[in-house]
Formats: structure tokens, sequence, C-alpha cells
């Protein structure tokens, strides 16, 4: 049995490409680690999902099970409960190892959709000393113990970062009775939307302190209290500014990174800057048949465009054949972030590409202008942006409009700049 | 020097603010000092090496509070009137594998820690490298336990199932006109020491072999037999091995007084009752010293010595293979090699340690300024080292004495104690030779091979938890075969299965911790460090436990993990 | 005149609300639920709650539950005292009514997961 698309990953993601492969005719397999279809959304039971697609505010479970849903319809097969050790390529395709409760196997399939979501960053990863307690959590574990075991990780905490998990996580422990004490950011603006700035923290009077990091934990046994310092431009702590808060849990909520362990085994080209496979215009990777979606791809925060992004991965597996491609990158200039897709496959049709953009820092009145060589392929007006919210737009790549040999260079104006 | 001259060194240096004093091989060393440094410094300066004479600090630190030793909180009576053959002080290194190679004969031997799991400190805080010993000089202990040690690790990491390579190490140059030196520094190694494993090699050899140190170096001594294990890892392994064979070993137990007659132990007090043992062992780490006043034989003084390590993503991994440091001819007073770089066997690199003296025995808190210090340093081997690789970073605190060598002797003036003391690196090289040497002696004290009978059920082989992940997929389907729970993958950075986490929940020494399974089996040493398993974790204990969640712990008795259920709404 | 960020959607457009004799003006919304939004703040602020029930189910410890509308705000802990009273016995699924009319306020507290279905099967 050689299937069309092996999709990795039960998320939004993995779930939407699976989705969208099956009823464009392929034969579709998805794999997934944990018991439950979902992924992180499972335990996302905040509401806020599926305003862009759905126009409604969906909580996590609610919006993931319309895809279960969905998929269990269509009558997708799936394993569940399912570790894939080691993905190997073939002449034909993909031979993928997997593990679960009744035994160890290989399957094969001729694509392969990498929607293996992202992970949080640690505390050591910021830098952060001390001892090693019990009651450092990041946002996403205690989530965890709060959502899916009913379990209360802290009682009185500080939050460090205000990514919209920690701001979330704010919200979501003072309602089961925690005591928040503040939320703590590096940066000079937050990193989480505005609005979740308002209904998590202004809403329960959680105090928002942005550059100020925590340097350093104390506790033997269980955190006892945590290290506030105040951070210059360059978020380096100032020596002085140290003030000692006393708490039993620190959250962290200081980033996610799309988690590709899988894709670089193949061989799959990473962007630096997205820490996702670097993609042509239909979400292939560097590796032919090889296709990324979702939070592997790059960090969303809206989960309808990871969806989006899922359908169109499955789309373009479940259409995949074997031909020869003729990449132009697109190069990410002045005041963006990054942009996906990195790269246009000349030999595909580009019509409506969707491109995902965030901008490097706070901009207002400004404009993003796509451009092959100097011909102005597409541009678009913004009142602001922010690099907390990504921005989606649909872009006409058709060959017509391309000159194959100029690069493609995407950047954003200011004010005429 | 003598002690005349001792004393004239110390008047001019320091003002004739401390003095000292010698008796029976002891020099007593005594005054204030507000500087935990000058201290070390003047006791460091009263060691004589030569003619074996030890140093017992009486300085006053004035500078700060020392903190007491942590006690464990539980209180019970447990131990009350046990009368073991053998008692030993510590579950390190040392005290496990001193318990094993005990329980080849039929004693009733007592293991005491004071921590939740065995090497919590000096054992479970290092970088694991199964030293060569090239550094050493023909007289010490250290020198003399070396070669056995190191030769002894096949055997012993083949009986109690420890993954362990040879992974060889390379000490690099990058002087050039100092090449004639090392080469006669090798010959003396091989020919006055007997450290014959050591070459010279060429500095395009290396490159060869490790492509990405430093293109600087042009030659480097190339020690073959270095390796690395993982050093918690021994040591559980062989307390398991003990316990199999018949040891016990009681966890949270901490010594806290001692009843001396005549030169004689009478009893020992714990936390958990009081023990009545015919011998004690004192591999209490460094609260060695502390062990020995009790017991009214102190002779010697412990003054910690903290280092840091820094573990990186097993991506980063294809820097280097083997074990590596960068060495420069210098006039260098300090006591170890600062740090070094290390593939482990789990396939992280390791750098690290630094050595920073304090009076914390037990301030296990890293700060920034030990990683920046090693990774500017070893940036020197391996210059694509980079402070983004890194994953954690950890603290141990090392247990010398000021004459930087071994204790390991009967009581001089208590009678039946044994000292296994002051160990500090490479006493983690040292251990399985050390501890058939202290076998031997507690065999003898307890009235040699006559009143002492060989235990016929002693085993050697210790299986560990097996590792599914090293497995082919025949081998893998059929453990699953077997336990379906192989099949299920709780952590996913270390590849675990929730079948493993159960055995290792009913392996011979239980730690029922997060970081008691951490440590035996590695859910949460991954890149995600826990984010993903440690929920998941949490929950097989409490269900193999029967015990609620909130009642799980991190580590200590305190570190609580939930303070309970979120709802108010309760099952009838 | 007071300011406000709009939480409706994730836009979070910063608005102007205005009063005069009764009478609300608002600014700089990009929609009309944005408008309304700025107008309820100023006499009945309302918001939603998104929280957990216990089961007496040992696979979904937690069911995820939502109150099915808007209540108003200063009745958030109100409402969470009454949701952490709750413990599910049957195996209920998404939009089933967990409390009905909560402290009458006109809105039920509804499942948002059907996990508990789910783990049944």
């Amino acid at each position: 049995m050689i299937y069309d698309v092996a999709v990795i990953g039960g998320g939004p993601a993995g779930l939407a490409a699976a989705i969208e492969a099956h009823k464009k005719g392929a034969k579709v397999i998805l794999i997934e680690r944990e018991a439950r279809l979902g992924g992180i959304l499972k335990q996302c039971i905040h509401d806020g999902f599926g305003l862009v697609r759905f126009g409604k505010k969906l909580s996590g479970p609610e919006y993931a099970e319309i895809f279960i849903d969905e998929f269990r319809k269509e009558n997708i097969e799936a394993l569940t409960l399912t570790f894939v050790t080691k993905i190997q390529k073939t002449d034909g395709g993909f031979d993928i190892s997997v593990v679960n409760r009744s035994g160890a196997q290989t399957l094969r399939s001729k694509t392969l959709i990498l929607a293996t979501g992202c992970r949080e960053r640690t505390a050591k990863q910021v830098s952060i000393h001390g001892t090693r307690p019990s009651g450092v959590f990041t946002a996403g574990t205690a989530q965890h113990f709060t959502n899916l075991l009913g379990e209360l990780p802290v009682k009185k905490c500080v939050i460090l970062g205000s990514g919209d998990i920690g701001l979330i996580m704010a919200r979501r422990l003072t309602l089961e009775g925690a005591k928040v004490l503040g939320v703590y950011e590096a940066k000079p603006t937050p990193s989480g939307l505005t609005r979740n700035i308002h209904q998590c923290l202004h809403d329960y009077g959680i105090p928002l302190y942005l550059s100020h990091t925590v340097t350093r934990v104390f506790g033997t046994d269980r955190l006892t209290a945590v290290e506030i310092s105040k951070v210059d431009e360059k978020m380096q702590p100032i020596d002085g500014t140290q003030e000692t808060v006393e708490c039993d849990g620190l959250i962290l909520s200081v980033g996610l990174i799309p988690e590709n362990e899988l894709a670089e085994s193949l061989g799959v080209q990473l962007d630096p800057k997205t820490k996702g496979p670097v993609c042509d215009g239909s979400l292939m990777t560097s590796v032919e048949g090889v296709f990324s979606c979702g939070n592997a791809l790059h960090v969303n925060d809206l989960v309808d465009y990871v969806s989006e992004s899922g359908e169109q991965a499955g789309r373009a597996a479940a259409e995949y054949s074997l031909k020869k491609r003729s990449i132009v990158p697109v190069k990410a200039g002045g005041n963006l972030l990054y942009i996906v897709p990195q790269s246009i496959d000349l030999e595909s049709d580009n019509s409506e590409t969707v491109v995902y953009f965030r901008s490097r820092e706070e901009l207002n009145s400004c404009k993003l202008i796509i451009k092959s060589g100097e011909k102005i392929i597409a541009e678009k007006k913004y009142p602001f942006l922010r690099p907390p919210e990504m921005e989606r737009l649909t872009v006409d790549f058709s060959r017509d409009k391309l000159d194959g040999s100029s690069p493609i260079t995407a950047e954003i104006e200011v004010n005429g700049k | 020097m003598n002690i005349k001259s001792l004393r004239k060194k110390l008047n001019k240096d320091f003002g004739g603010r401390f003095s000292v004093e010698e008796k029976d091989g002891v020099r007593t060393v005594s005054g204030e000092s507000a500087d935990w440094n000058e201290i070390v410094s003047v006791c460091s300066a009263a060691a004589d090496k030569k003619h074996g004479l030890h140093v017992v600090n009486d300085i006053r630190f004035t500078g700060a509070p020392v903190p007491e030793m942590r006690l464990p909180e539980i209180r019970d009576k447990s131990l009350e009137g046990a009368k073991p053959d053998v008692m030993i002080i510590g579950g390190g290194i040392s005290g496990a594998s001193i318990a094993r190679e005990l329980t080849k004969n039929k004693l009733d031997i007592l293991l005491v820690d004071k921590e939740s799991d065995l090497a919590m400190q000096a054992s479970g805080r290092n970088d694991g490298e199964v030293h060569p010993g090239i550094d050493l000089s023909k007289g010490s202990l250290k020198h003399k336990y070396i070669i056995k040690g190191n030769r002894m690790f096949d055997k012993i990491c083949a009986e109690l199932d420890v993954p362990f390579k040879r992974c060889g190490q390379y000490v690099c140059f990058d002087q050039k006109i100092f090449k004639p030196l090392v080469r006669i520094y090798v010959w003396k190694r091989k020919h006055i020491d007997g450290i014959d494993d050591s070459v010279l090699i060429s500095g395009e050899e290396l490159k060869r072999r490790e492509p990405n140190f430093n293109k600087d170096f042009c030659y480097a001594i190339y020690n073959p037999m270095a390796g690395c294990v993982c050093p918690y890892g021994l040591t559980i392994a062989y307390g398991e091995n003990a316990v199999m064979n018949g040891a016990k070993i009681s966890l949270n137990t901490a010594v806290t007084g001692m009843e001396v007659k005549d030169g004689k132990i009478i009893s020992v007090e714990t936390n958990r009752g009081t023990v009545y043992p015919k011998i004690v062992i004192n591999a209490a780490g460094v609260f060695a010293e502390d062990i020995a006043k009790m017991a009214g034989d102190r002779f010697y003084s412990i003054h910690p010595r903290r280092g840091t390590n820094s573990i990186l993503d097993k991506k980063a991994g294809s820097l280097m293979s083997s074990i590596a440091s960068i060495k420069k001819l210098e006039l260098s007073h300090s006591h170890t090699k600062g740090g070094g770089l290390l593939n482990t066997v789990h396939g992280n690199i390791l750098a690290g340690p630094d050595a920073v003296e304090t009076y914390e025995k037990e301030n296990f808190a890293t700060n920034r300024e030990s990683i920046n210090t090693v990774f500017a340093k070893q940036r020197g081997t391996a210059p694509d080292l980079t402070e983004r690789d890194i994953i954690t970073y950890f603290t141990g605190v090392r247990a010398p004495n000021f004459e930087e060598d071994f204790v390991i002797e009967k009581g001089r003036k208590t009678a039946n104690l044994i000292h296994c003391a002051c160990i500090q690196s490479p006493g983690l090289t040292t251990a399985p030779a050390v501890a058939l040497d202290i076998e031997k002696m507690a065999v003898e004290m307890l009235g040699g091979e006559t009143a002492v009978k060989k235990n016929p059920d002693y085993n050697p082989i210790r299986k560990g938890v097996p590792v599914l992940r090293e497995m082919s997929e025949s081998e893998r389907a059929e453990m699953i075969k077997k336990n379906p729970d192989y099949g299920e993958i709780v952590c996913r950075c270390e590849e675990i299965s929730k079948g493993e986490i159960t055995d290792a929940l009913n392996s011979p020494l239980c730690v029922p911790t997060v970081d008691g399974i951490k440590k035996r089996l590695r859910p949460g040493m991954g890149r995600c460090q826990g984010g993903f398993c440690s929920p998941l974790v949490t929950k097989i204990i409490a269900e193999h436990q029967g015990i609620p969640v909130s009642q799980v712990r991190k580590s200590g008795s305190e570190s609580v993990i939930s303070y309970g259920k979120t709802k108010g709404g309760e099952l009838e | 005149m007071s300011k406000l960020v709009c939480i409706v959607c994730p836009r979070g457009c910063t608005m102007e609300v205005t009063e005069n004799n009764g009478e609300y003006e608002v600014t700089g919304n990009f929609c009309k639920r944005g408008r309304d939004f700025a107008v309820a703040e100023q006499t009945m602020p309302m918001r939603t709650i998104c929280s957990t029930v216990a089961t007496a189910f040992k696979e979904a410890p937690v069911l995820p539950v939502r109150v099915s509308a808007d209540i108003p705000k200063d009745k958030i802990f109100d409402v969470m005292q009454e949701i952490n009273k709750v413990v599910v016995k049957e195996r209920i699924g998404r939009g089933d009514i967990v409390i009905e009319n909560v402290l009458g306020l006109g809105v039920d507290v509804i499942a948002t997961a059907s996990i508990l279905k789910e783990a049944a099967e």
C-alpha cells in the first residue's frame, strides 16, 4: 500500500491538509502522536478562533472539532497515538517509520506534509539563572495542567513574556483562582494581540511591565521568588535595577519555535528567520514532495491561517507530480521581518498565491511592495503594521508577471520612503 | 614547606592574622577573615602534599552566614534500632559503588542519603568524563587509582548496563614553540607516571579527526583511553545493583549526629531514627568533613568549588565527537583544566565547567558569568560553538580538601570508621577501583574473611530499562507485542515510551518523582525541556503510585507541581 | 470622551467614544461590531467566560465549557463559582448544556468539546 499523501501531525494544519488532499482525490493517511486529534487546540479552551474563517468566535476545541467531524465524515485514514521515529526518502517517495501500541512499522507515501506545529522556548533559552525549583512552567505546560488535567499549577505567579498564550493564561489562571502579579515583557512593545492585552490583562487588573525581564529564580524545592530587572534597548538587564518579587510560579511565554526536526532529517532547507522550511508558492519545501504548513512553516497568530496553509499544502500534495521546478527566490527586504513563501516556482500556477508576512517593527501608514526586477507585481497600503500581527494577502505571481531572470523582492515602504 | 617557614610566610603575606599548629600530621589553621578566597589561600599555602600533611581549616569566616546543611522534611522512625554491619553515609558515586562491592559479602548494608535520589550533588552534576589521568603525578591517591579505575569501565558498564564510550581526549595547543616541551611532558607521563596511552599528534591529524576545531591548533596530546559515561546513570545503576544484592538504600535520610565512645561510633542519629552500625563509611561528599567531625575524626577540611556546565542541543552534536580542551602554557594556579568540551554518551555537547571557590556547599544556582566564561574559553577550541544551542545548564559543587587529593583510609582516632572523602575530579573515574579497596578495608575491619562470608547469591549483572529508540524495528515490534505501553511515546524529544517510564517506576530503586524519572530515562532532557512531557510524566507517576497529581513532586519533598484540582466539585 | 481598544476581532481597533445626552459617538472603529462594543463598554460591559467543569471520567477529568452568550462583566466571578460546583456525570458533547440559565442571566453554560463521547467510543 502506497499512500499519495502522508500528513504528519493532527492539529489544525494537518487536519485541513488531510481533508483537502482527500477531497482532491488523494489516498491520504494522517499520523498523530497524541491520542486525540486537534493538536494544541485541545487545550486552547478560550474563544476567539475562527473569526476569519467562520465569522464566529469559537473556542479551540470547537474550532478543532469542526475539522475533526469532517475528517471523520470523509473517512480519512488516521493513526493516532502514533509516533514517527524516522523518515527516509526513497525513489518513489518516503518510508515513514512509526511506532504505536500495536507495534513498529514502516508506511510508504509519495508525498509528505509536515504539519508538526511548534514548541515553546524555555527558561534556559532566555537565559534565566538561579536554582531549579518546581513552579517554572512554559505557558503551554501550565495550560495543559489547567485545561486538560484540571490541576492548578500556581497560586501566585509572575508571567514572563506578553505573547498571546501568556496573556490568555493570565486570564485563565485568574479565573481558576490564582493570583497573577504581573506580566513582564523584555521588549518595549507587547508581543501579543492588542485585544488580548485588554481582555486578558486590563479586564482583570493585571499590570503589564514593558522593558522588564526575569533574570533569576529562587527556591530550592518550589519557586519562592523571582528577580526582575529592567532591560536596555538591546534587551540586556540593567545592573542595579533588580527587584525581587515573591511568588510560587513563573509562567513563560517567550516565543514559539517551529518543530522541524523531521524536516531537517530529510535535508529540508530552513529559513533562519521563520525557523520553518523555505517553501515555494505551493508550500513545497526544498526537498521534492515534502510540503510544510501551519506553525511548522512559520508561527501564526491566527488558527484560521494555519488551516488555510494546511489546505494549500494538501491541495498541492494531492496534485503533486514529479516535474522540474524553476525556482525564483523572494527576497525579503527593508522593514520586513519575513515573508512566506520564500520562493516562487515558475512552472506552477501562481495566479493566486497566498503571501504571509510580518513587519520588523511597528510601522504606520506604510505599503508592501512586491517587485520582479523593476516591475511591480503587487502593492498594498496598510494604516499600520505590528510584528505580533501577521498579514496575509493574495498575490498574482502568474508567469506573465514574472521575469525569471531577475529576482523577486518584497519590501515595506514607509510614507513613500 | 616546614612549619617555621610557613608561619613566616603567613605572617608576611597576611600580617599575622592567621596562626597554624601542627600535630599528628595535621596542620590546623586559625584566625578570622571576611574574605573566603583569602581563607582558601591561607589553607592552601599550609598544605604539604610531599609530607602527607593534612590541613584543618579553623579560620572563622565572618563575611557571610554559612548556610546549614539542608535537611529533608520527613521525620519518622523507619530506621530506628537498625543494626547494619556497614552504614554508608552518602549516595554519590562513591557510596553507591562501595555499597555494590560490599554486597559481594554476606553483610547487612545500609546506605543513607539526605536527598530524594542518588547522585543529587557532585555525582549528578559533572560532565561524566572518564579521565585518562594525563594531569596526575605519581604519589597522589588520584594517580594511584586513575589507571585501574579507567580500565575497569568497560567491564563495570557492561555489568551494570550503562552506556559508556571511549571517545578519546585531545589537549590542544596553539603555541608552536612549546612543542618540544610538550613532547618531553608526554614522555614523562608515559615513562615516569605510567600514563601510557598519551600520544602527540600533529595539527593536520587533529584537523582530520575534528575538522571543526580551531584552525590554529598545531599539535595535540591525544589520550585514546579517555571516555565518558552518564555520571548519575552509573551511580543509580550501582545503587540498583546493590539493592538487588540485598543492600538497603534509605533516601531522604540525613545524619544529624553520632554517639562516639572510646574512639568508636556507637550510634548514628538520623531524621528517620537512630542506627547502630558496626562500621561507618563516610562518603558524604561536601559534608564529609562534618561527618568526620561528628565521628571525632576530623583531620581534613573541604573547600567547596563550584562549576557550571552548559548542555547543547543534540543538533550541535556534529561539532565534535570527542573530549577536548585548549591548553596554554603559562603559570597557572587554577585547580582544574578550566573546563572543556565533551560529546556525551547521549550525543549532546557539554561545555564547562568553570571553577569558583565558595563557602556555600549546596548553592547550585547558575549565573550568567559562568556561562560567559566557559563559552569565551571554549570558542578557542571550537570557534563555531554558540550559546544559541544551549538547552540547559547546571552547577555542581566539588568537594576538594586543601591538599587537593583524596582521603581514602581508616579512621585515625575512630576505630570503626572509613573515610572516602575529598573526592573531586577524577573521582568518577577512580570510583570503581576505590570501591574495591574500601570493600577490602571494611571486610578487614569486620574481622576479615573468616568473620565475613561471601554472598552466594551475588549477581553483578544489572539490567537497565530497555532503550527502545536504539532498537531495530523488528526488536521494537517484539517488545511492543509484549507490552503495548512500549509503543506509546510520552517524551517526543528523547523518544521515551510509557512502558519505559513504568519500568523505571518498578525498578529496584524507585524514585517516583519527575526528576527521578528524568535522571533514569531522560524525558525532559531534550530540546523542549519537558514542556510537552512533564504533565504526562506527572500523570503516569500519579497513576502508578495511586496518588493525586498534587502529591507528585518534581524532586524534593516540597517541590510541589500542582496545588490541586481547579474545580471544587468533588466526586462522591 | 474615553479611549478603548476593541476586543471583538484580532484587528483590535483603537476607538474613541463621546457621550452627548445619552447618544454615543464612536470613532476609530473599522466595523459596526466595534461601535456596538464601544457603546456597550459605556453602558454595560459584556464578556464571555471560557473555563472547564469537573467530570466523573478519569480519561478527561475536566470538560471545557463556555457561556452561550456574553454576560455582564461584573458577573464573571459569580458565574465562575457556579461553574466550579458542577461535576458532569453523563457523556455529554459539544453544545450540550451544563448549567441552564446560569444565575438567571438568560445564558447557559455549554460544553465546547465532545471528548467524553470520543473517549466512550
